[in-house]
C-alpha cells in the first residue's frame, strides 16, 4: 500500500508541508499560510497532529517543519547558560542528559516509542494538557526565545508560561536557556501513575533546591502544569513540621483540581500530600 | 520420533516476525470501497432525525445507510438491529454507515452526518438492570425470535436465567457451622487485541457473496449471514487469514454482517470496513461485566457444605454471545470445589453498555474472581490455611459437578497436584507475608480455577490431508490461526501419528469456508481436542490408503506394513519398502501400468454425550472434560500509598499432556498477562449517560512489558483419554486465577476485602477509607 494512502487513513485531511531552512523563512512562512487561511502549524515530531488529528481535535492545511532549523536542534552550553532547542526529541535529551532533572521528568512522558518522535516544543506547546517537560524549566526560571514577526525574543519562562504556552499567534518557541547553577541544583522528581508504569501522570511531581529554597511544580493535579508561590512560601517555613507544612500548602493549590478516568480529586490529593512529604524529606538536608 | 511436546517452531512464524504476515486489512483491491460507521455518542437515546444530506455532498460517497430496517440479527436471542433504528442501546452502536471511494470520504462524509437524539433513562449497571421499574432496554423483548435454550423475561431486562438447583440447600446449611457471604462487581472491559476488527464484502452477479473477516468464526458468519438475510448458505464464502489477537472477542458476526450490507448497496462492489481502535473498543462486542453475591457454608472442618450464588451478568445493549457467556458461568459457578448442595441463579442482564462476547476463559476469569475472593473470606473465618482449605474441597474423581456430571480422573485431572505444585513454585511454606521494611510488605495470594468448554453439542471439526509430489503432507484444518500455534499443534499431532518429519507437513494457514472443512469455531481451547481428533482420523485414512497400494506392491498383507519416515515398508525388514513420493499419487510399475492413485485423508469428530441443561435444575452435560489449575501471585505493597509491585506469578494446570512446550509456556504466561492486567487495570469507566470515558488506548491501557511479574508456569499431566495424547485446553487457564489471586494478596495486604475490580490504589485507598 502507498505510503500516502497510509497517511489518508490515519488523518481525514491533506495539508501541505513545509521544511524551512531557517527561523525568518519558517515566521514568514507561517505569515504567508495564515493569510491564505491554510491554519498553519508549526510541527516536528507531529505525534500531536497524527494522534488528535485522526479523531477530530487536531486541523491544519500547512505544517511547518522545524526540524531543520539549527537553533532548535541544539543542546550547548555556552557561559553559563544551557540551550536546548524545541525540536530535540525527548529520547536525545535522555540520551544527552544535560539536564539531570529534565530527563528524571522527560523520560516518563509517553513511551519508548514516542518518546523518539516527541520533540521539547512539543510537549511544552502540547495541546494534551500535561506537559510535563515543562516543570523543570519552570523550576529554574528559565528564559525562552521565542522567534516570531518581530524577530527574536527572550522572555522569563514564569511570565508566558501561565497554564500554557502563551505565544501569540505565529510566534515559535526556539530555545529555552537555563542558568547552570540550577541544572546543578539537586532536585527530586517523582511521576505517579493510576496504576503501575504506564499512562498519564496522576500526579507528576518535580521540586528542586536552591540554597535554602524549596520549588516544586507539579503536573497531573490540575489541568495544567504550575508552579505556585503560595504554595513554595508553605513549604518553605523550615521552622515547622514537615505535615504542617503540607497541609497549609494544599490549602493553597490552584483550582480546579481534575477528577477524571485517572483518579478522583481527593485521590489525587491523598497522593500529593504524601510526594510533598517525599520531597521535603528528600531535600531536606541538601544543599544545606 | 516424539513431536508431541517438543518446542516445534510455529509454522507462520517466519511471516510474522518479518512482517510479511498477512491480515484481514493488508488485502486491498484497486476497486475495494470504504465503509465507515457513524456511532452513537450515548448509552441509551431514541433516535428522532438524521440528516444526511451534506454527508451525500462529499465527493466519493456512494451510499449511506440509516434508519433502514433489516431483519434483527443475534445469536441466541434475535435482538439487534445491525444499524440502530428508532432508538440507540449503547455508545458506540452504529447509527448510519457510509459508503466511499476512500477511507478519508467515507471518514469526511460520516463526519458530517447529523443525527438528532432525545435522550432516555439510562441502565447503568446489571444491578440497576434488575430492579423492579427499571428502563427497558428492549420493549418488545417478548416478540424476538430465539433459540430455545434461552429464557427472557418479557417486561424486565433479564435476557436469560439459567437456574442451578442440586442437592438439598436446608440440609447444607444446617451442616454448616460457619457461613460467609460477601458482594461482588466489576464493570465491562475490552479485549485489546493488536489487531483490530475488519470485514470486507463483495457480492457477485451470480449470488456469490465473498466475505474476508478477522474472525474466529468464519463457519458462523456463513451460517448467519444466510439465515439472517435469507442467502443461500453454499453462495456465501468466508475467508480468515491470519487473525491478531482475538480472546473471544472476535467469536461474535458483527462488522462481516455490515460489510454485507454495505456491498448490497453498492450493487456488491467490494466494501471493507476496519474498526478504528476507537470503534473496536466501543462498537464490536467487549469484556463482559459482572455483579455477583456468593455465600458459602463450612463445617467446623472446612467442609463446604452449601454454596449460594446469584450471578448478575453485565450483558450490554444486546444478548448476542452473553447469553452462553452467563450459562457457561451458571454451570462451573462453584469453582473447583466439590459441594453437594448448590443453588444458582446466573441472570444474563441487558444493560446500557456495548454488548458483550466472550472473554479469554469464557465467564470463568470473573467467576474465579468472586469464588475465589470469598473462598479466602471463609479461609480467614474459619481460620485455616487458604491454601489448605482449597486442598481439602478440590474437587476429584466420583464427585459431581453443579450440573451433576459425575468425575473421572480422565474429565476432572488432579486439581491437588496442582495445588501442591503451587505450593512449592510459591514457596508458600515460607508464609504469605514478609516485612521488607515498615512501609513495604510481601505478600503471597492463592486461587484455582477449572473450566470446561460449553459448546455446542454438535459442534463439528473436520481435516483434509493431501499430498505433494514429494511425498510432504498438506494440512487443511478448518481451526483459525489468532495467534495460538495450534495449526502447529496439528501438524505435530499429524507428524507424531506418521511417525514423521513435521517439517514435511505444511499447514494451510488461511482459512475459508467452501474448501476448508468446517472447524465449528476457533474458542475454547478446543481446537487442539476436536480438530486434533479429526486429524488423527484423517491420518488414519491415509495410513489405510498407503497400506493398501503398498500392500499390493510389495505382495505382502496391510497387517505386515509399517508407516514411518514418509514410507511404508516390512515390519521385520525396513530395507523393504516404498517412499510416500512413489505411491501417494498413485503407484507405477516399470511397464507403465498404474495403481492407487492421488492420497486424500478425511477425517471428523464430534463431542459425545453432550446434553442441554434442564432449565428448572441445570442438570446435564455441558462439556467433555474439565481442566483444573491453582495460581499464585505476589506483590509488593506500600502500605503508605497502597501502591503495589507485580513480582510473581504463578500457574500450574492440568495441561493433560504438554504438546509443544514452549507454546504452551507462552499461551500460559500470555493469558497471566491478560489477567493481571484485567485485575489491575483494565476497565471501561461510564458516566451517567453511559459513555465509555475512556475508549482509546491512551486511556484503556493493557499491561505493558516490564510491568509484569515473573511468571512461574508448571504443568500436571493427567490425561483426558479422549483427546489426542491425553491434552486438555490450556489457553485459557492462565487467566482465570489471576484476578482471585491478585484479589487475595492485596487483600490480605491491605487488611480489607477488595471484592471490586480493577485493583487499583485509588480503590485500595477508598476501601481502606470506607473500611476505618
Amino acid at each position: 500500500m502507498a505510503g500516502k494512502e497510509d497517511f489518508q487513513i490515519v488523518l481525514p485531511f491533506d495539508f501541505d508541508y513545509y521544511l524551512p531552512k531557517n527561523l525568518k523563512e519558517a515566521v514568514e512562512l507561517y505569515r504567508y499560510l495564515d493569510q491564505q487561511g491554510k491554519q498553519p502549524m508549526f510541527f516536528s515530531g507531529g505525534t500531536e497532529l497524527i494522534t488528535l488529528g485522526r479523531i477530530d481535535l487536531a486541523y491544519t492545511e500547512a505544517v511547518i517543519d522545524i526540524k531543520e532549523i539549527a537553533e532548535c536542534q541544539m543542546i550547548q552550553f555556552s557561559d553559563h547558560q544551557l540551550l536546548i532547542g524545541s525540536a530535540v526529541t525527548l529520547t536525545q535529551l535522555e540520551e544527552a542528559n544535560p539536564f539531570p532533572l529534565l530527563t528524571s521528568v522527560s523520560s516518563e512522558v509517553a513511551d519508548h516509542t514516542a518518546r523518539g518522535k516527541i520533540t521539547l516544543g512539543g510537549n511544552i506547546c502540547a495541546q494534551i494538557f500535561y506537559r510535563e517537560a515543562v516543570l523543570p524549566f519552570l523550576l529554574a526560571d528559565s528564559e525562552l526565545i521565542i522567534a516570531g514577526p518581530e524577530g527574536l525574543k527572550t522572555i522569563q519562562i514564569n511570565e508566558i508560561f501561565q497554564e500554557q504556552l502563551r505565544l501569540k499567534k505565529g510566534e515559535l518557541l526556539v530555545q529555552t536557556s537555563t542558568d547552570k547553577r540550577f541544572i546543578e541544583a539537586p532536585f527530586y522528581a517523582v511521576k505517579r501513575r493510576q496504576q503501575w508504569d504506564t499512562g498519564y501522570p496522576l500526579i507528576t511531581l518535580a521540586a528542586l533546591k536552591m540554597g535554602q529554597e524549596l520549588r516544586v511544580a507539579i503536573s497531573g493535579l490540575c489541568p495544567f502544569p504550575f508552579r505556585s508561590p503560595e504554595v513554595e512560601t508553605y513549604l518553605n517555613r523550615w521552622g515547622q513540621a514537615a505535615e504542617t507544612r503540607v497541609d497549609n500548602a494544599l490549602s493553597a493549590l490552584p483550582k480546579p483540581i481534575l477528577e477524571d478516568v485517572e483518579g478522583s480529586a481527593d485521590y489525587r490529593l491523598f497522593v500529593l500530600r504524601h510526594l510533598l512529604v517525599d520531597a521535603l524529606s528528600a531535600l531536606e538536608r541538601a544543599g544545606a | 520420533m516424539e513431536v508431541i511436546g517438543r518446542s516445534v517452531i510455529r509454522k507462520e512464524a517466519a511471516d510474522k516476525v518479518t512482517g510479511r504476515a498477512k491480515y484481514t486489512d493488508d488485502f486491498e483491491s484497486v476497486q475495494m470501497l470504504s465503509g465507515k460507521m457513524v456511532i452513537s455518542p450515548y448509552g441509551h437515546a431514541k433516535i428522532v432525525n438524521i440528516d444526511t444530506a451534506n454527508a451525500w455532498k462529499v465527493p466519493g460517497v456512494r451510499a449511506i445507510i440509516a434508519g433502514k430496517r433489516y431483519p434483527l440479527t443475534g445469536e441466541t436471542i434475535r435482538d439487534r438491529p445491525p444499524i440502530a433504528v428508532d432508538k440507540v442501546r449503547y455508545h458506540g452502536e452504529p447509527v448510519a454507515l457510509v459508503v466511499a471511494d476512500t477511507p478519508a470520504q467515507a471518514k469526511t462524509a460520516a463526519d458530517l452526518i447529523n443525527v438528532q437524539y432525545e435522550l432516555l433513562p439510562v441502565v447503568n449497571s446489571p444491578t440497576e438492570a434488575f430492579q423492579e421499574g427499571a428502563p427497558l432496554v428492549h420493549e418488545r423483548l417478548g416478540e424476538y425470535k430465539k433459540e430455545a435454550d434461552s429464557y427472557p423475561v418479557p417486561g424486565t431486562n433479564i435476557a436469560t436465567h439459567t437456574k442451578i438447583r442440586k442437592g438439598q440447600m436446608e440440609k447444607g446449611w444446617a451442616e454448616s457451622e460457619t457461613v460467609v457471604e460477601a458482594s461482588f462487581s466489576f464493570a465491562p472491559s475490552d479485549h485489546a487485541a493488536m489487531e483490530t476488527r475488519c470485514a470486507t464484502a463483495e457480492i457477485f452477479p451470480d449470488g456469490k457473496i465473498i466475505i474476508m473477516t478477522a474472525s474466529q468464526a468464519p463457519f458462523m458468519a456463513k451460517r448467519l449471514i444466510a439465515d439472517y438475510f435469507g442467502e443461500d448458505m453454499g453462495k456465501i464464502i468466508v475467508h480468515t487469514p491470519l487473525v491478531g489477537g482475538a480472546y473471544g472477542g472476535k467469536a461474535a458476526v458483527q462488522l462481516e454482517v455490515l460489510a454485507y450490507l454495505a456491498s448490497k448497496e453498492v450493487g456488491g462492489r467490494p466494501v471493507k470496513i476496519f474498526n478504528t481502535r476507537e470503534e473496536d473498543i466501543l462498537t464490536s462486542p467487549c469484556h463482559i461485566g459482572l455483579d455477583a453475591t456468593v455465600k458459602l457454608g463450612a463445617d467446623r472442618n472446612g467442609m463446604i457444605k452449601a454454596a449460594e450464588i446469584r450471578f448478575w451478568w453485565d450483558g450490554g445493549a444486546y444478548s448476542d454471545k452473553a447469553i452462553d457467556v452467563s450459562r457457561s458461568g451458571a454451570v462451573d459457578c462453584t469453582g473447583p470445589y466439590n459441594i453437594e448442595n448448590v443453588w444458582c441463579d446466573s441472570y444474563c442482564m441487558y444493560t446500557n453498555h456495548p454488548y458483550a462476547s466472550p472473554f479469554r476463559g469464557y465467564s470463568h476469569s470473573e467467576l474465579s474472581f468472586v469464588i475465589e475472593r470469598t473462598m479466602d473470606i471463609l479461609a480467614q473465618k474459619l481460620n485455616i490455611d487458604p491454601l489448605e482449605l482449597r486442598y481439602i474441597n478440590a474437587i476429584k474423581p466420583g464427585d459431581t459437578t453443579p450440573t451433576r456430571v459425575k468425575l473421572t480422573r480422565s474429565n476432572v485431572g488432579d486439581l491437588r497436584k496442582c495445588i501442591e505444585k503451587v505450593r512449592e513454585l510459591i514457596k508458600w511454606d515460607e508464609g504469605a507475608i514478609k516485612e521488607v521494611n515498615e512501609r513495604i510488605i510481601r505478600v503471597k495470594g492463592v486461587s484455582c480455577s477449572w473450566k470446561t468448554s460449553t459448546i455446542d453439542a454438535n459442534a463439528p471439526s473436520g481435516a483434509i490431508l493431501t499430498f505433494n509430489r514429494d511425498g510432504s503432507i498438506n494440512l487443511m484444518s478448518g481451526v483459525i490461526e489468532i495467534g495460538t500455534g495450534t495449526k502447529t499443534i496439528l501438524a505435530q499431532i499429524l507428524a507424531e501419528k506418521l511417525k514423521m518429519d513435521v517439517d514435511r507437513i505444511h499447514v494451510r494457514m488461511e482459512v475459508d469456508t467452501q474448501t476448508t472443512p468446517e472447524h465449528w469455531k476457533t474458542v475454547a481451547s478446543r481446537g487442539t481436542y476436536m480438530a486434533g481428533r479429526a486429524v488423527l482420523q484423517a491420518a488414519d485414512d491415509v495410513i489405510r490408503q498407503l497400506k493398501e497400494v503398498a500392500s499390493c506392491v510389495l505382495r505382502a498383507p496391510e497387517e505386515d506394513l509399517v508407516v514411518a519416515d514418509s514410507r511404508v515398508f516390512l515390519r521385520d525388514d525396513p530395507s523393504i519398502g516404498l517412499d510416500f513420493k512413489d505411491i501417494v499419487y498413485g503407484y507405477q510399475y516399470p511397464n507403465g501400468n498404474s495403481i492407487g492413485g492421488q492420497i486424500i485423508g478425511t477425517g471428523k469428530f464430534i463431542l459425545r454425550h453432550i446434553t442441554h441443561l434442564d432449565p428448572e435444575t441445570g442438570e446435564g452435560k455441558p462439556g467433555p472434560e474439565w481442566a483444573p489449575a491453582a495460581y499464585g501471585v505476589e506483590i509488593e505493597f506500600d502500605k503508605r500509598d497502597y501502591t503495589y509491585r507485580l513480582i510473581k506469578a504463578c500457574t500450574v494446570l492440568d495441561i493433560g499432556k504438554v504438546m509443544n512446550e514452549k507454546a504452551a509456556l507462552g499461551q500460559v504466561m500470555g493469558a497471566m498477562s491478560m489477567g493481571l492486567a484485567f485485575a489491575g487495570r483494565e476497565t471501561f469507566y461510564f458516566d451517567e449517560l453511559g459513555r465509555v470515558l475512556n475508549p482509546q488506548l491512551r486511556t484503556y491501557r493493557p499491561l505493558r512489558y516490564g510491568e509484569n511479574p515473573e511468571y512461574l508456569v508448571g504443568f500436571v499431566e493427567t490425561p483426558h483419554l479422549d483427546s489426542p495424547y491425553g491434552a486438555r485446553g490450556g489457553g485459557e487457564h492462565g487467566l482465570m486465577g489471576m484476578p482471585g489471586a491478585l484479589g487475595n494478596a492485596l487483600s490480605l495486604a491491605a487488611g480489607v476485602p477488595l471484592n471490586c475490580l480493577p485493583l487499583i490504589p485509588e480503590f485500595i485507598w477508598r476501601a481502606k477509607k470506607t473500611f476505618k
